[in-house]
This record gives structure tokens, sequence and C-alpha cells, in this order.
């Protein structure tokens, strides 16, 4: 939770985020700590059309993150040998970039 | 040095596992004070007690009980589902309806299970159902081999059977079987056969 206060995620042009990952493996931490953050009120509140499904497998497969964007993008984190600040500053980036975008095309729209 | 807190806290842990029969570990995302509130109450239903743990707490607890291969599940935040029975289908139940709260794995009657072992374990017919069929699957070949048995000797009575039939038609006086007495009137009831 701290980690979502410095590096807050707006989710407004995100779909869906699948979180998948097989908890007896010891790779899983950070992207279980990722799962927490994004599951936080602040963030759950910028966007709540925003899916977020947990997949526990039982199969030794590697933690993934797979984000849908609304605009079709994909953006998939394999969590094995990443720290959750990295996950969530990948993700902000993506997300910020994307509003941006969405802002600037509205002002052309609306001059 | 440990602090005395803990000690209690692990004390209490240490109990709790040795009183349940049934420990599931779920990963806990945040959820609001009262939501916590009505899955609780919601499992106590069933008898499902939620206890949320530390690791800190927990870990050495594991690592000494029986219980050593789930410690690889405490990461992050967890809490403890323990239930002196196994409603593992009432538990799947009210958790589906709780996204915050995800099922990671379970250990019912010294059997540690996965997500799919809990729902299948939850599949399960009940002990009853179970023992009934293993009965009937156990008598079925010596049923078989009673009826096997019992063909040849079935069939030649039919065959009997139908010949006096036949000759009591055509009215023969020759072929009566033996006991009945009187050829004048056909033999009532059935005969040795």
């Amino acid at each position: 939770e701290k980690m979502a206060s410095k590096v807050s995620v707006v989710l407004r042009p995100v779909k869906s985020i699948v979180v998948r990952f097989c908890p007896f493996e010891p790779n899983v931490e950070s992207t279980r700590k990722f799962l927490q953050c994004i599951y936080h009120k602040k963030v759950q509140a910028t966007n709540t059309n925003c899916e977020v499904t947990t997949d526990v497998r039982h199969d030794g497969s590697e933690p993934v993150v797979d984000v849908m964007f609304a605009d079709g993008d994909r953006l998939i984190m394999k969590g094995a040998h990443l720290t959750t600040g990295e996950m969530l500053t990948a993700l902000a980036s993506r997300c910020n970039a994307k509003d941006l975008k969405e802002e600037q095309k509205s002002k052309k729209k609306n001059p | 040095q440990e602090d005395g807190y803990t000690r209690v806290l692990r004390r209490q842990a240490e109990q709790t596992l040795r009183d349940s029969r049934m420990v599931a570990v779920c990963h806990y995302n945040s959820m609001a004070e009262e939501d916590v509130a009505t899955l609780g109450h919601y499992l106590r239903r069933h008898n499902i007690h939620l206890k949320f743990v530390l690791n800190e707490v927990i870990r050495p607890v594991l690592a000494q009980s029986k219980y050593r291969n789930l410690l690889p599940l405490f990461v992050s935040r967890n809490v403890l589902l323990v239930s002196p029975e196994a409603p593992a289908r009432e538990m799947l139940r009210v958790l589906k309806g709780v996204p915050q709260v995800t099922l990671l794995g379970a250990c019912i009657d010294d059997t540690i299970l996965s997500r799919q072992g809990v729902e299948n374990f939850a599949r399960l017919p009940s002990l009853e159902a179970s023992q009934g069929q293993t009965v009937a699957a156990l008598s079925l070949p010596s049923s078989q081999t009673s009826s096997l048995l019992q063909r040849g000797p079935s069939y030649l009575t039919a065959l009997l059977d139908e010949h006096i039939r036949r000759l009591r038609a055509t009215g023969g006086a020759t072929e009566l079987p033996r006991g009945t007495g009187g050829a004048s009137e056909p033999p009532q009831g059935k005969g040795g056969a």
C-alpha cells in the first residue's frame, strides 16, 4: 500500500487485468504485492469498469500480469524477476501516456 | 529475544492449527471493514472461522509443524479460514462472491490441496454415498457369477416346462409326468419341475 500511494496508477485506459500465478512457487511475492496494490481503494476508484481477475494455477508456470487496454494494446509483465515497484511504474507510465493521447485527441475534436 | 505478545500469538496459532480439520490459505486484498464483517458472518454460519495472521508470527509455527509445505504461500497479506469440519463446497460458494479474497491452497485432513484440489474435493459425493457405491461394486462380480451359474439349469427348466405344456395341449396321454396319477384328468398345478 505504501507503493500504491507513491506510484498513483490511473486505470482509466485499462479494460482488464489478469494476474496469473502459482502460489506454491517461490517467485510470486512481487506479483502478489502488485495484485494487492491494484486492489487498493484509490486505484480501483480511478476506473470501476476495469475487471481485475486472479488466476491461481498449480502447474509451476511463471507469474504473469496481462493488461488489456481499451484501445486494444496489451501489456504482458512476467513477474518472476521484476519488483512490484517496477511493474507499477511500467503500468503507470503507459496509462499516463495513453491518457495524454486521449486528451490531445479530445482537444483536437473540440478546440 | 522474543516479544511476549508474539509468543502469545504463536501459541494461539498453534492451538488453531491443532484444532482444525481444514485450514485454507487465502490471499487477502484490502477490503472495507463492513465487508470483512459480512464475510466473517457468512462463513461462521458454516462453522468456518476467519483468522488474520502475520507472516512473521505464523512462519516459525508452520516450519515446526506438519504444514511446512504450506510455507511458500505465506508472502504478503493472507487470511486463514479454519474449520473443525471440512465444508469445502460452502466455502467456495461464499468466496465466489468475494473477489478480494483469493483461495490459494488448503490442508484438509492432513492432505495439502491446491485450489483445483479443493474444487475437486467439493465435488465428491458424501461418505455414505461413496460407501454404498463401493459395496455395490464389490458385490457385482459375485452376483454376476451366481446368475451365470443359474443360467444353464433355468434354461433346462424352461425347456421342460414348454415340453409339458405342448404335451398337454395335444392331449397326449402317453407321457405324463410321474406322480400325478390318472390319465383322464389333466394334472392340476405345476408338475415336479
